[in-house]
This record gives structure tokens, sequence and C-alpha cells, in this order.
């Protein structure tokens, strides 16, 4: 195992730089997780990227590095000791000299070979490159692979770089590479949307989500998918009703701030019975809270989503390969049932960057139940599982959707009867999801042990990395659908001792895991302070937990 | 042309200005249909208030959508399907207050669709609290001592905002009201009719239009014309302030895609995915 952190200002690429290593290190047969913590700021501040490397898929990052690069002063003083016994500390020696590590003068160097001073973390790549033994033109090939503009700046800077540390190379073996691709969750969740029909993405930007956004706008050309920036997420939302209405395959995401001005539209999805998938990604709140970190504060909020009663389905991807399938999944559940769709995840999958390999086909259809007969048409048709037949404009048969309480027809309707009516035909679908769930994985399982530890989410994650150091002691009990809860699937765990981890300061998960399961828990892991667990020191709080219980 | 009324029970107050905007509007689609718009492609949505109730009373496809949103929704479904011709009613609380902001946007984009604003200064539905059109002093029951806030222009607005065919009518002149809309839907770009309707119950304002309203002869041929036209509240100008031809939005994102209609197919994405990520 292996662990690269890049640390500097906002606006040195360093997020860039760790995306070049991690691409690098991959090249050398690893495999690797970048995390990106940086604050909500665009130049200056600190920002810092960790890529943990192994020869088998890694799940998080670690606290402590076997080669820390420093491009300011207080990035010497943030992480110096996080470095690990024989790492390799580089730091920028125009910032001063320190004690630890060696240091180049990375700024000056820069200044000699740019004409404007240009991103300096450039350099981190050079520095990654000399560690692991890379040769100095493989170096070349990547930076100008990697870094189009200023191509001929930025090889000369890198060799410079690469040239005044001297021989600092470990032994790292380049070992066969493994297939794969690395991608960030967001990229997954847009893809696997996309796979499974996608063809509106309507959205306001709010991190941790704003780069689903971002990914598909940069790929309309590619994937054929349309992307709109609304004016607020009440905008989106309810554009997206209005796509949906015509039969486009559309989502709309957001953090828990737009997703709570979302919230009168979402109860309407439920209301005209719009197949809609809504990505919620997680980050800490209340409020406008900690905006690039991650936590996961929003369960309830997403369970409860909406005013009114009405059916929603909820599920969140435990890992990145799921955000694929998943997100492929709840796009077609929406359509076959015509009801919201929340996919909860946080900023944690969201944003990080690891090894997935996808499969097309292994990605469901939104396929829905199409009219056959236009002349007698009713768009809320009573039917027996509920599911009244979508028929879209234009079209002889008049369609009306509509957000009062409403007839067959879609006329509003205040009559008891018609109330009651149509509010059990559309319950009766619950009875369709429940089973057709049982063609689907709702729990992901991971480990042997005796002990149970439930999870849902990213933290499921950062448990699988924990899992390596504790000899399989534990069973990571995580499940993926949310709502409706699969209980039985779980049973067989009954009668065993459990811990809870989650990123939220109330215990929301434990809560939901102690009312369905009518379980109690040998103790609670609750983390609220937007960071994730050090692997290790996930791993030890869970072992003290289970000898204290022992 | 199917029948255009619904067996809903119509419960606008007698002698209420939307039955006016009804009246035209049905004209409207008969005119429409003459100059070779399809009948089918028309869609309307709607926000929630008395002029919503329409919704219900005709017999015509589209969404009745939320207070404030029935903008964003017909953005939505133009955005899905170009070659529908969508038309959202509005009242002032609903697309000057709750929804302003998808008024302002649908105009700033020139987005092809109308917006047909039932002006009645009042929130009619929720029995007369002031609205974002309401006079100075207007007692309503959010209102009691006289309202404190000055009505909008809206005309003046939406030429700010960059809407491209704006317009306003009276309830009452059926036939200017049908000419005008008729004009807004057959426009390229957002156009938007304000459409002066008396409340009956909360804001009786038959007698000041009856007075003041005046056809304008043509469209004024400035803005700074149109500005003080729109403005006069000695005499209140209807018919066309602006009607001007630039791009269109959705022409500019999609060129000629039409997404609903034109879905990219499961083997082709399975294709697409396997050629990025090999
Ligand atoms: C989100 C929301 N807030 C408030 C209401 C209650 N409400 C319904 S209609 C309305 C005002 C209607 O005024 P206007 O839009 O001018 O329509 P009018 O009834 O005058 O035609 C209000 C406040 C609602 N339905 N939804
Ligand atoms: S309250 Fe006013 S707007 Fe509403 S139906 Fe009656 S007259 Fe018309």
């Amino acid at each position: 195992m292996f662990t690269v952190l890049i640390a500097g200002k906002a606006g040195e690429g360093i997020k860039k730089a760790a995306q070049v290593i991690a691409d690098m290190l991959k090249f050398y047969g690893r495999f690797t997780f970048q995390l990106d913590d940086y604050e909500s700021t665009i130049r200056g501040g600190h920002n810092f990227s960790v890529v943990t490397t192994d020869t088998s898929e890694v799940y998080s990052v670690y606290n402590s590095a076997d080669l820390i690069i420093c491009f300011d002063k207080r990035s010497y003083h943030l992480h110096s000791d996080k470095l690990n016994p024989n790492g390799l500390l580089v730091y920028n020696s125009d910032e001063g000299s320190f004690e630890r590590g060696i240091g180049i003068p990375l700024t000056s160097l820069m200044k000699d070979v740019y004409n404007q001073p240009y991103n300096v973390s450039v350099s981190a790549v050079a520095i990654s490159a000399a560690r692991i033994g890379m040769t100095g033109s493989n170096l070349k090939d990547i930076i100008a692979h990697s870094y189009k503009r200023d191509a001929t700046q930025n090889c000369i800077y890198a060799s410079r770089v690469y040239d005044s540390l001297g021989e600092v190379a470990i032994d790292f073996p380049k070992l066969p590479c493994h297939s794969g691709h690395i991608f960030s969750g967001n990229q997954l969740i847009a893809l696997g949307a996309w796979t499974a029909g996608l063809d509106y993405y309507f959205s306001y930007p709010m991190t941790p989500a704003s780069s689903i956004l971002h990914y598909l706008a940069a790929k309309q050309n590619t994937l054929g998918v349309h992307t709109i920036h609304a004016e607020s997420e009440l905008a989106a939302i309810n554009m997206a009703i209005g796509a949906v209405y015509c039969g486009c395959r559309t989502a709309v995401g957001s953090s828990g701030g737009g997703f709570a001005l979302m919230q009168e539209a979402f109860s309407m999805a439920g209301m005209v019975e719009a197949p809609l998938l809504c990505i919620l990604s997680s980050r800490p709140g209340p409020a406008t809270g900690v905006s690039t970190y991650t936590a996961q504060e929003d369960l309830y909020f997403a369970l409860h989503q909406g005013h009114g009663d009405f059916s929603r389905i909820v599920a969140s991807p435990d890992c990145m390969e799921r955000a694929y399938t998943l997100a492929g999944e709840l796009l077609a559940m929406a359509w076959k049932f015509q009801l919201p769709v929340i996919l909860l995840t946080e900023k944690h999958l969201s944003e990080s960057m690891m090894q997935a390999i996808i499969d097309p086909t292994q990605v469901m259809e939104a396929n829905h139940l199409a009219a056959t007969d236009e002349a007698e048409y009713n768009r809320y048709e009573i039917t027996d599982n509920g599911i009244s037949p979508l028929l879209f404009p234009p079209s002889e048969a008049v369609i009306k959707w509509n957000s009062h309480e409403h007839l067959s027809s879609g006329v509003r309707t205040d009559e008891a009867i018609d109330i009651v009516a149509m509010k059990d035909k559309r319950n009766r679908k619950d009875t369709g999801i429940i089973a057709s769930l049982k063609e689907f994985q709702t729990w992901a399982v991971y480990g042997e042990g005796d002990v149970i530890v439930f999870a849902y989410g990213s933290t499921v994650l950062e448990l699988r990395e924990a899992l390596k150091h504790l000899d399989s002691r534990i069973t990571i009990l995580a499940p993926i659908y949310l709502e409706p809860f699969d209980i039985k699937t779980v049973e067989m765990f009954q009668n065993r001792r459990t811990i809870i981890v989650e990123h939220n300061s109330k215990g929301d998960f434990a809560f939901l895991i102690r009312s369905k399961l009518q379980i109690d828990f040998i103790g609670s892991i609750l983390r609220y302070d937007g960071r994730v667990f050090d692997p290790l020191e996930l791993a030890q709080r869970i072992e003290v937990m289970i000898n204290a219980q022992a | 042309m199917h029948k255009l009324d619904t067996n809903k029970e119509n419960t606008w107050c007698p002698g209420c200005g939307n039955f006016g905007i009804m009246n035209a509007f049905k004209k409207a689609l008969a005119a429409l249909t003459n100059k070779g718009i399809d009948p089918k492609s028309i869609v309307i949505t709607s926000g929630i208030g008395c002029h919503g109730k329409i919704f219900d009373y005709l017999n015509v496809s589209g969404i009745y959508s939320l207070h404030g949103r029935a903008l964003a929704t017909a953005q939505g479904i133009k955005l899905a399907n170009p070659e529908l011709n969508v038309i959202c009613f509005g009242g002032d609380g609903d697309s000057l207050g709750e929804g302003l902001e998808h008024t302002m946007f649908a105009a700033k984009r020139n987005m092809d669709i109308t917006l047909l604003l039932h002006n009645n200064g009042t929130y009619g539905l929720t029995t007369g609290q002031a609205s974002p059109m309401s006079l100075q002093g207007y007692r309503g029951i959010s209102t009691p001592q006289g309202n404190i806030e000055r009505p909008f222009t809206p005309i003046t607005l939406m030429y700010e905002a960059g809407a491209t065919y704006i317009s306003r009518s009276y309830s009452t002149k059926i036939d200017h009201l049908t000419e005008v809309i008729t004009g807004a839907v057959l426009h390229k770009g957002f156009s938007f009719v304000e459409i002066l309707q008396p409340c009956i119950s909360y804001n009786n304002t038959y007698d000041l239009y009856n007075q003041k309203v005046r056809i304008m002869d043509g469209v004024p041929s400035n803005e700074t014309v149109a500005y003080s036209l729109a403005r006069n509240k000695d005499d209140i100008h209807i018919g066309i302030f602006k009607d001007e031809s630039i791009p269109i939005y959705h022409e500019q994102l999609l060129g000629s895609h039409i997404p609903a209609n034109e879905r990219i197919t499961r083997n082709h994405r399975c294709e697409i995915i396997k050629s990025m990520y090999p």
C-alpha cells in the first residue's frame, strides 16, 4: 500500500495532479482511491488530495502517507506529521526551510520556465514519478498527455523538478494493468442513469451534486443527453416534470438545500405520478452547512421528502459499481411504477474517484406501460396494480396531469369517494414495488465475522477498507434500498452483536435500523465533522467496541 | 376538432373576467387551427388560483401545475418536445409573485412558449389578499389598512427580461383578445399577454377599464414609446407593445433534435458506453 498526499492552495491544480498520479499508478498496475479535501474557495485557503494505492482494490484513503508534497508553509505544518516511517516529504523551499523532508524551490523553478506562473502541481506528478522510479522520458509522456496547455513548458518544469530531486526511488514494480477505468461516483451515477435511458438532466449547481451536471454537460455530444442549468432548483424540478410528461427520461440532482426547495414539486411528482429520478448528494447541514465535505444527515429527509402521503423509492449505493447500476435501476423503477425515486448518496462517493468496471448490459432499461387504446384514454385509469398506462403528446386523446387530486380523466376532484379511489390506486403500486425488489439486490454484505456492522452509502466504502485490518471479525450489512426497506434478507443475522457506523450526530440510521429490525446495538460510531474515517482508526474503534463487550 | 369543454362544473363567480378569457382562448384555438396549427400540438399548463381552473374546463392536454410553477413546467414540456405549442395560464399572484423567477427567465431565454397572465389585481381563489398587481391602497384581508406596495408594470418588466412578443388585452374585448392570443401562440419566441381581468368579488375593475382602456393602433415604434404607453395611468393601452424576432432557446440548445421523439436506443447506449470505456 502506498499513499500520496498533495497539499497547497485552492487554484493550484491539486485535484488534477492527483488524478494524473492516480492514472500513473493505474498504469503501474495498482488500484487507487482518490479523495479531494477542499474548501469552498477558488483561490488561496488550503486544499489537499490523497491517493491511496494498492495491488488490490482500495475503498478509502489513509491519513498517514508515504509521499507528502507541500506547496506552501501551511501545508507543511498541517501534514508533515502524517508521514509514514521511511516516507518521503517534499516541500517548496521557496516557502522556507523545514526540519523534515527535501526542500525544492518549486516556485522559482516554475518562474524560470513559464512566462506566467503556471500551476505548480505539475511538480507533484514529477515528484511522484521520481518516487516510484518512473523514467524521465515516461514522465514527459505523461505530462504531455495530461497537461496539454503549455505542454513544452510543463515538460521542462517537470523534468527540472524530477532532476533536482535526485535518487529517491523506492522498489515499486510495474505490475500487469488491470481492466476498469477511474471514475468519480457522480460520473457513474450519471452514466448509469444514461445507460438506462436518461434524456434530460435539470439542475441548479450545488456541491457535491454539481459534478453530475458538469459531467453530463461536457459529454452532451457523445451521449446525446441534454442538460439545463435552470434558474433555481424549483425551476429545475418543475421543468423536469414537464419533460417527463412528454416521455423523456429525466433526472434532477442537488444537495440538501436544493432538495429542500424541490420538496413541493417532488410531492407533485407523487401526485401526478411522474417518473422522476432525483439524486440527493449530502453534505453536512443544516442550512448551507459545510459545502464541500461529507455527511449522512439527510436519510429521513429523503425518506420523507415532499408533503402528503405517497410512495417513493429511496436507495443508496454502497460502492462505485453500484452507483452505476443503481442509478439505472432506480430510473427503471421510476418508469415502471410512475413515481419519484431518490438516489441518496454523499460527497464521499459523489466526488471520490476509484476504479470501476462498468457493464452497460447489467443496467436495466427504463420502460413504461404504454397506452394501447388512444380513443378511450384516461391518464389515471383505475387499475388493479395501480399503474395507469402512459401516453405522450401530441395525441388525439386528451392527456391531463393534475397536481390536485383528480378523477381518472385527470380533471380535479374534491369528492370524498374519488379521493379515496385515487389514493388507493396509487397505493396499490406498493405491492408491485415490493415484489419487484425481490429481483434486485437489496442489501450488500461484506465480510464473514460474527459481529454485524450496519452502515449504508459511502460509509460502507470506509468500512470495507477498515475491514482489511479487522481479520474479518465483522460482517458489514448495508441496505441498498432504504424505502421500501427489505427486512427479510437480513433476518438470518438476528441475535448477533451489532455496531452501527454513520456520518451524523443524531444516529438517524440507527433509528431506522432499530425501528425496522427491532435490534439494539452494542455501540454506535458517529462522525459528523465532514471528514471520513481513517481506515486504521475505524478498525481500532470497532475492535475496542467488540472487545469491551466480549 | 373535438369538443373543447369538459363536464367539470364551472365555479367562477358569475361575471368573472375569466369567462371572457376562456371564450377568447377557444376562439383563438379555432383561429390557430385555421392557420394550420394542429390542435393536437396544443398543450397547456396552469398555475393555482381562479385562473388555473381553466385547466379543468378546457378539454385540452397539459399539466395543472403548482402555484407559481406553471411556466417552469411549460418550459420543460417545450424542451422535451419542441413540436408542441405550449401555452401557460398564470395568475398575477402566481406568475408575478410566487413564480416570478420563471416568468423572468422564460422571457430571458426567449423560450418559444406563451404566457397568458390573468391580471385581476388580487388573489381571487384565496379570497382577496393583495397581489403583486394590487394598486397602492388596495384593501384586502391581508392588507386591511391598505396595500403599501406599488404594483409592477408587467409590460416593461417583460421588456427588460427579454420577451419578444409583449401585449396587453382586456377580458371583455373578446375579438381583440382572441387576436392577441392567436398572435402570441404563432409568435416564435417568448410571448406574453397581460390580460386585464376584473374580479367581481375582490377587485371589480370593470368601470375603470371600460372608461380607460384604449386599443393602440399598431406596435409602438420603439422602447421609449412602448414604456410610456405601458405606464400611462390615464389611458390604459391595449395591443401589442413589442413583436420582435430573435433566435429562440430550444433551437439553439437542440438544433433540430426532438428529445421526446428521437430517443437514443438501448443498443446504441450500450455501444457508446462500451466504446467510451472498453
Ligand atoms: C405553494 C402554495 N402557496 C400558497 C397556495 C395558496 N394559494 C392558492 S392560489 C393563491 C393565490 C392566487 O392568486 P393568483 O395567482 O393571482 O390567482 P387568482 O386566484 O387571482 O386567479 C394562493 C396564495 C398554494 N396553493 N400553494
Ligand atoms: S373570485 Fe374573482 S377571480 Fe375568482 S372566480 Fe370570483 S370573480 Fe373570478
